[in-house]
């Protein structure tokens, strides 16, 4: 008898498992659904195999002969990054601040977080394609571009790390006598320093591999090379480009996530 | 002349003090007067309001509004009236220091610039948020340190102390305050007997020195009695005893703590014949 109620408490109440059931359900209807949708074809990778194979090898050895003018542009993309970043950080301190619950009234830090909302909507690419008309083709649309869509990125981040805080050496600070913007600067910034500085440098990370797409409708840098290439059917250029972009990124990533630690 | 006319201006005055929670009342018209230079302990049960009292003593927290919630005065001037902070509320603050049960330091800042942020209430904003505090400023807060007895500790983070050392630091930046009133609410109870000796000897020598006004809010009667001349007894947010601490009995510290006297029964015990030990010291003391 002590067995049986053993094992009737190893195993989950029945409840529960037919709510997993119900779940694993609902995720497969969904995507049976989205099926014809998306035009899932597996066959074809099958029946247009050889076509594929010819166009491989296409990118095969890799054209490095213009590979000064490409490391160029590809550094020309890597400062687009840093001063898109460094601009969205700036802004997404005080914005940030004003989203936090804990920071502003309701009156304030809901029509700033629905500003960064609508910053965040919508896509680097379509502010670059906007940018390009407003200020011309090149880099610096890529900078606006990146800047708006990172500060109501970053303001979200940071506005959830300052809610997360402890109270408390606040209100230490605030029985000094300080005022408001002291209690920001020696109570909440101290506290929130180390994620903030994480989320930064994560965002320079995913702002790298975004500035080699906004260069694609116009915005400078390895993105522009990259169209017209394509555009040519230089598939061996494509390649050596896509490589440098690869070994760029992984470089960057590496480094960030090293420097990241240290402020953990 | 001047002496006496101070000694006319209570240090605080709580005037019928009402404060109710969604839950209860956890102030029930509080009226007490502190005098400058005292060392008072307020003594209750948990949930008796005295961490309620002291926090609306320094205007963290607001009573009821209108006019039945009541009136503080801090060193002269308004703290709040019927659920209202006064106008002038951070330059009082500045000179009243707050001791918390949690020490309330920020963890990540060092010791020193945390007893700086004491002189966060008189310094002009360029300066305090540059982080440019003035010399006569570090030098005050490195006399306190090494007043409370941890001078070496300044420049770790503050998180790598210890409770009671936090809580010296916390005392510390009360003195950077140059604070008349130090108000500390339950400043031993996260602290084990031998901090909380040095923690409470602490408060007592700046209250004798610097004739700091010092109200603790305690839980442990036997501190309260050694170090606090005067006690004021809170239960269920009335004052129920106001008067010398020598004074308290065994029944009425039992009638105070009610339920919790069993828990804490050994304690008042001990309190009770520390009482009765000495009461004798004490008169000799004071004669």
């Amino acid at each position: 008898m002590s067995t049986a109620l053993d094992t009737a408490r190893l195993s989950p109440p029945p409840r529960q498992s037919l709510a997993k059931l119900l779940v694993w359900g609902l995720i497969f209807t969904v995507l049976a659904a989205s099926w014809s949708g998306a035009e899932i074809r597996p066959w074809a990778l099958i029946t247009d195999g050889a076509n594929m194979g010819t166009f491989m090898a296409d990118f095969f050895p890799p054209n490095f002969s213009d590979w000064r003018y490409y490391l160029e542009e590809m550094l020309i993309t890597l400062q687009i990054a840093i001063w898109g970043t460094a601009l969205a950080v700036v802004c997404a301190v005080p914005f940030g601040l004003l989203c936090a619950e804990n920071v502003a009234p309701a009156w304030i830090n809901q029509p700033v977080r629905r500003l960064m909302d609508s910053f965040r909507a919508i896509n680097e690419m379509v502010f670059a394609m906007l940018f390009v008309v407003a200020v011309g083709l090149g880099p610096f649309a890529g900078v606006l571009a990146l800047f708006v869509h990172t500060t109501g990125i970053l303001a979200k981040l940071f506005s959830e790390a300052v809610e997360a805080i402890d109270p408390r050496p606040v209100e230490g600070i605030r029985a000094t006598g300080a005022n408001a913007l002291e209690e920001v600067v020696f109570g909440i910034i101290p506290q929130v320093m180390p994620l903030w500085i994480s989320y930064s440098l994560y965002r320079f990370e995913s702002n790298v591999r975004s500035a080699t797409v906004v260069g694609m409708v116009g915005a400078g840098g390895i993105g522009v090379v990259l169209w017209e290439i394509i555009r040519g059917f230089y598939f061996a250029e494509t390649c050596a480009v896509m490589l440098i972009i690869i070994v760029t990124v992984s470089l960057i990533d590496i480094a960030s996530s090293r420097l990241r630690k240290l402020f953990i | 002349m001047t002496k006496a006319a101070k000694v006319m201006v209570p240090a605080i005055k709580v005037t019928r003090l009402h404060k109710t929670f969604s839950c209860c009342k956890a102030l029930d018209g509080v009226s007490l007067d502190i005098n400058p230079g005292e060392m008072v302990a307020l003594i209750g049960a948990s949930g008796s309001g005295k961490s309620t009292l002291l926090r609306h003593v320094a205007g963290l927290a607001v009573s009821d509004a209108g006019p039945q919630g009541g009136s503080i005065e801090a060193l002269g001037r308004p703290v709040q009236a019927c659920g209202r902070l006064a106008a002038d509320i951070r330059t009082t603050r500045a000179r009243i220091g707050f001791v918390f049960q949690q020490f309330n330091l920020v963890g990540r800042l060092p010791v020193m610039t945390n007893v700086l942020t004491g002189s966060l209430g008189r310094l002009p904003l360029w300066r305090s948020l540059s982080g440019l505090f003035p010399l006569e400023d570090r030098e005050r807060a490195f006399d306190a340190l090494t007043r409370v007895g941890i001078p070496e500790t300044a420049w770790q983070r503050a998180s790598t102390l210890s409770g009671g050392q936090q809580q010296r630091a916390a005392i510390a930046r009360t003195l950077v305050q140059r604070a008349q009133i130090i108000l500390a609410d339950e400043p031993i109870a996260s602290l084990d007997p031998e901090s909380s000796r040095r923690v409470m000897e602490t408060l007592a020598t700046i209250n004798a020195e610097d004739k700091t006004t010092v109200v603790v809010c305690l839980h442990q009667v036997d501190f309260a009695i050694r170090y606090c001349p005067r006690t004021i007894a809170l239960k269920k947010g009335a004052v129920i005893y106001d008067g010398p601490s020598a004074a308290l009995t065994p029944s009425m510290l039992r009638d105070l703590y009610g339920a919790e006297a069993d828990e804490l029964g050994a304690g008042i015990q001990g309190s009770a014949s520390f009482v009765t030990g000495e009461t004798a010291a004490l008169a000799a003391a004071a004669g």
